[in-house]
């Protein structure tokens, strides 16, 4: 049995066409997101980096449906948000969006086990055990799922919220500072583990940092500043990362 | 202090407003009940001061010698007393039994109001009753009759109608002439009342010749002082002239007597409310004192001292107080009116006039709202005070240790216990500590039960969430174990009510049962007649046309009366001796056949006097005549009163038309139909007496617990509202703690409807939780009382299974409704803002 499904290799797993995000108005009006076009393709890790401000976080709510544009489209494979009602968006969400998030992970009541099936449970489905192990192995969980979350390690907590992201095979997986609260060697080993996901599980991963060292794990970067993207770079290096962020107003 | 507190409060209106719920939920009832029971009394001393005002002083039967409305004067003391100098003018008047018979041949009132029938009194100023002009006149010759204006509307009688009317010379018809008011009012309370003229109303009550009362007009400028001085003088022995202010006032107790015994079971209500609202209260405390650790934290990193976090807390509880119980102060008056309202409706017409809101409502109302919110504070506040600084900086803060624990068990353990022994010493020593032993006992078992809830919260929570399947199950489970202190607080308030609502259930279920098991055992007889009025008993010729039928072999009365015994009033039943064994069975040592002039008693009565068989004893007639009696028997029967003695001693000493009860065997032969029929038609002129059979019986006896049942519940209700209310307060804030985990699990995608369930599951976890608790505790005390009280004539523990798993269901429903509020507050939460909450 495959564990990963077969794909189109240059297909894009999510796309933003003409994205625009206000907040507030008149005087307090803030775009934080002004006219972006980006995709990002199936079975990459890709880093989207900008200083405060530059609207790096509302795009990643955006492309995860957990927030909706003003103007423009928004594409999580062939599916359009925009036209989803809440339902829907949960749904899809549920099966088809993977989340990491810089803190508060996990459900505090659920073991890491239960943590990492959460979704599955939701959705009412049972989980491909064959998969699920590929996953905790991978991510050196095996012998943690027992814990409660209050037990485990910073980097385990985040490890298992990859995991949870990865265990339902989403089309991709948004994660926001997923080593922003970590020591930088247990930082660097979540990094590493998530470009293994995407390496050997195939998965496609875009995770938002302003941490040229983490961003130096991904495929690719793209750099947003006053909410459009300023520029992109592949296979970075820390070093090209800084190099290029002088460059910018951040 | 006092301005972060305030601060704080008006920062977080959503907790100002959950504490306070109950607050003014408790408060309102305590207040509901003062002013409820102040205003009628108030009206009803109104309208009697209003109605008796012209009267300067009244003649009439000693009450000392007689007591209350026995006996009469001879009605040639009226010219006697018309004859006294000072005397404007006098009236007498008689009163006595007459219930109004109506179109479908039912009496009206029966057990419920008096049924009053007087003579008219055609002096205004010394008649309460008045007839307006387009309502007819007065009774002016036999078979005339003024009744109401209330009854009249109710049964849509008018002038010119004829109306049957029973009296204790049986019942005749009459002619409505009249339809009086009671002063302003339509009637006095619900009670009937209809006028004859004087000498009729002297034959149909029993009373020729004779007058139940005078009343005297003193003439332009006497004292009344003087008047009655005067008047003492020409009374006879046994009579004895009072004010009218006295007259007025008497009439007034007797009339309201009940009004007390309202007041002290409406409070008792009031305060099982109060006391549940107090669980609320200090869960919804110490869940805020729990979401502030970071806040309060602060303040202690930023210098203040334990102590003034805890004056802290407690400054906010005192103000959430005072506000919350003066609200609850208004909205009682507002349930009063409500109340009020509700007795018009149904007929128990009220005076009209100002709700009366005296200032011991308002102080006692206030001082109970505010001694209880700020002692359930107290705990949470002194927990309060010790937060860490450090608290400020991280999530961590303390947890309750195993050792903690251990002593939890140990506190629970013993005021559970203790409240169980002194609930059982209360009601097995029976005497003035009582009371105060079992009310204490069980409030001490209730707190301790509610400090042993949280050791038993997670299991239990565990097992009964064990059958809901999915996530939502799961997250429902985790949530009601992870605080279970506050499940178990929460739980607690519902436990109250259903315990006292399970313990009523099981009381009823264990009388009706005890009763029925009685009936069976000690009722030979196949007919029972029982007046459908207390007041008039059934009337011995209905006894006689009995007799006489072929159907009976034999037909036996039970009359029911008082004597006094060593200056205490006590019952007494008179039985005939001849036949009674054949038809009930006391239980007696002796053949009854040989009471002859003797007295039997209780046996356990006999014991507690310290009688024994043989010996005379002193015993004081109503009438005024003292005899001493021989003690020849005992007996064991409970149903009537401690006391026999024959119906001939009864007739003579006591009264001759107070047959409470009749009893009836079907001769050889005959059927219970053919029985039935024949005692419809012996008692076709005798309206008010209710033929039963054993299983009618049975069943009249099961129905009045019924409704006492309905009653009390209906009352524990509004404490079962405000464990409701407790619950949704407890998820309200749990969900507000859980911002970022529902943000969280909406984000991986939970749907709203997912969330929704998982709070609605909770509820009801923690209401099925508290219900069971409730059943245990329920279950016991019933076990505890009906075993304790075995020796009174309550022999079978009956548990209604029924009608608890109904509770049960019941209560899982109530949970659910408690948590739609919350639920939909969560389900609606915004995901990224949840997400980014702090």
């Amino acid at each position: 049995m495959t564990l990963a499904p077969e794909r189109v290799e240059t297909g894009v797993a999510a796309r933003m066409e003409g994205g625009v995000k206000v907040y507030g108005s008149g005087d307090t009006e803030v775009r934080a997101l002004d006219g972006v076009d980006i995709g990002f393709e199936q079975q990459r890790f890709t880093a989207i980096m900008g200083p405060s401000g530059s609207g790096k976080s509302t795009l990643l709510h955006i492309l995860a449906g957990l927030d909706s544009l003003d103007s423009g489209r928004t594409f999580i494979g062939d599916i359009e948000l925009g036209s989803l009602n809440d339902r829907k968006l949960t749904l899809l969400r549920r099966e088809k969006v993977g989340f990491i998030f810089q803190a508060y992970n996990l459900i505090p009541t659920l073991s890491a086990d239960e943590n990492i099936r959460l979704p599955i449970s939701i959705a009412g489905d049972k989980p491909d055990e064959d998969w699920f192990n590929e996953v905790v192995g991978i991510l050196g969980l095996a012998d943690r799922l027992g814990h409660r979350p209050s037990e485990l390690s910073g980097g385990q907590q985040q490890r298992a919220a990859a995991a949870r992201a990865l265990v339902s095979r989403p089309e991709i997986i948004f994660a926001d500072e997923p080593s922003g609260n970590l020591d930088s060697r247990s930082g660097g080993e979540l990094l590493e583990f998530m470009r293994r996901a995407v390496k050997e599980l195939e998965q496609t991963i875009v995770m938002v940092t302003h941490d040229p060292v983490a961003a130096g794990y991904s495929d690719r970067v793209v750099f947003l500043e006053d909410g459009t993207v300023v520029g992109q770079m592949d296979n970075p290096t820390p070093e090209s990362v800084i190099d290029r962020m002088k460059t910018l107003g951040g | 202090m006092i301005r972060t507190a305030i601060r704080g409060l008006t920062a977080n209106r959503l907790r100002l407003l959950l504490t306070a719920a109950s607050i003014v939920l408790g408060v309102a009832f305590v207040a509901g009940s003062f002013v409820f029971t102040d205003t009628i009394g108030a009206r009803f001393q109104t309208l009697f001061d209003d109605v008796y005002a012209g009267v300067d002083a009244t003649i009439r039967p000693d009450q000392e010698v007689l007591g209350p409305g026995q006996g009469g004067l001879d009605e040639d003391i009226l010219g006697e007393i018309e004859a006294v100098e000072g005397v404007e003018s006098a009236a007498g008047s008689v009163a006595g039994f007459a219930q109004i018979i109506n179109a479908n041949g039912e009496p009206l009132g029966g057990q419920g109001p008096p049924t009053l029938g007087f003579s008219w009194v055609d002096e205004p100023e010394l008649n309460p009753m008045a007839i307006s002009s387009e309502n007819g006149r007065a009774p002016q010759r036999a078979g005339e009759v003024t009744i109401d204006v209330a009854t009249a509307k109710n049964e849509g009688l008018s002038v010119g109608d004829r109306v049957d009317i029973q009296t204790i010379a049986g019942v005749d018809t009459y002619t409505i002439v009249g339809l009086a008011n009671f002063g302003t009012e339509d009637n006095l309370a619900g009670a009937t009342l209809t006028s004859f003229t004087l000498a009729e109303a002297q034959e149909l009550f029993d009373l020729e010749g004779r007058l139940s009362v005078v009343d005297v007009v003193a003439a332009e400028g006497v004292e009344p002082e003087a008047l009655i001085a005067r008047l003492s003088a020409i009374v006879p022995d046994r009579a004895e002239v009072v004010t009218g202010d006295q007259q007025t006032r008497e009439q007034f107790d007797q009339f309201t007597e009940g009004l007390g015994f309202l007041e002290t079971a409406l409070l008792a209500f009031a305060g099982i409310a109060v006391f549940v609202g107090a669980f609320v209260i200090q869960n919804t405390f110490r869940i805020t004192v729990a979401q502030r650790v970071r806040e309060l934290a602060l303040l202690r990193a930023v210098g203040a001292t334990g102590s003034q976090v805890t004056r802290l807390v407690l400054v906010e509880a005192l103000i959430v107080a005072v506000v919350a119980s003066a609200v609850g102060v208004l909205a009682g008056i507002g349930v009063a009116e409500l109340i009020k309202t509700g007795m018009d409706t149904a007929g128990l017409s009220i005076p009209d006039g100002p709700l009366t809101v005296a200032p011991r409502t308002i102080a006692v109302s206030m001082v109970v709202g505010i001694t209880v919110t700020v002692l359930a504070a107290l705990l949470p506040a002194r927990r309060a005070s010790s937060i860490p600084p450090v608290a400020a900086m991280s999530d961590a803060h303390a947890r309750t240790s195993p050792k903690s624990l251990r002593t939890r068990a140990l506190v629970g353990a013993s005021l559970a216990g203790g409240g169980a022994v002194a609930m059982t010493a209360g009601l097995l020593v029976g005497n003035d500590a009582s009371a105060a032993l079992v009310v204490g006992g069980a409030l001490s078992l209730f707190l301790g039960m509610s400090t042993l809830a949280p050791l038993v919260a997670v299991p239990v929570a565990r097992i009964l969430s064990a059958p809901i399947r999915g996530i939502t199950g799961t997250m429902a489970r985790e949530n009601t174990a992870r605080q279970p202190r506050r499940t178990a607080s929460t739980a607690s308030a519902l436990m109250i009510g259903v315990a006292l609502v399970v313990f009523t259930s099981i009381f009823a279920a264990s009388i009706k049962a005890s009763v029925a098991e009685t009936l069976e055992s000690s009722f030979p007889a196949d007919l029972a007649f029982a007046s459908t009025n207390l007041t008039v008993g059934v009337s011995p010729a209905a006894m006689e046309r009995l007799a006489e039928r072929p159907e009976f072999s034999v037909v036996s009365a039970v009359s029911m009366g008082t004597f006094e015994i060593e200056g205490e009033e006590i019952g007494v039943v008179g039985v005939e001796p001849q036949t009674v064994s054949r038809v009930y069975d006391l239980g007696a040592s002796i053949d009854i056949s040989d009471l002859g002039d003797g007295l039997m008693v209780h046996e356990d009565v006999l014991e507690t006097r310290g009688w024994s068989v043989g010996d005379v004893i002193s015993i004081d007639y109503s009438g005024g005549d003292n005899v001493t009696t021989e003690i020849v028997g005992t007996f064991i029967d409970q149903t009537f009163a401690a006391f026999v003695i024959s119906e001939e001693v009864f007739v003579e000493l006591i009264s001759d038309d107070l047959i409470a009860i009749s009893f009836a065997r079907l001769a050889d032969g005959v059927s219970l139909d053919e029985g039935l029929a024949a005692a419809e038609t012996a008692m076709a002129g005798f309206p008010n007496v209710d033929i039963n059979t054993k299983s009618d019986q049975i069943a009249d006896a099961e129905a009045q617990v019924d409704q006492l049942v309905a009653l009390f519940s209906g009352l524990l209700g509004l404490a079962l509202v405000i464990a409701l209310l407790g619950i949704a307060n407890t998820l309200t804030l749990s969900i507000v703690e859980r911002t970022r985990e529902i943000g969280l699990l909406r984000a991986v995608g939970m749907s709203r409807r997912q969330v929704r369930q998982t709070i609605r599951w909770e509820a009801v976890i923690t209401a099925v939780f508290g219900a069971l608790l409730g059943l245990l505790i329920g279950v016991g005390i019933g076990f505890g009382v009906v075993t304790s009280l075995g020796d009174s004539g309550l022999g079978s523990f009956a548990i209604p299974w029924g009608q608890l798993a109904i509770g049960l269901v019941a209560a899982a429903l109530a949970g659910l409704i408690a948590s739609l509020g919350p639920a939909r507050k969560a389900a609606r939460m915004d995901v990224l803002r949840a997400i980014a909450y702090e």
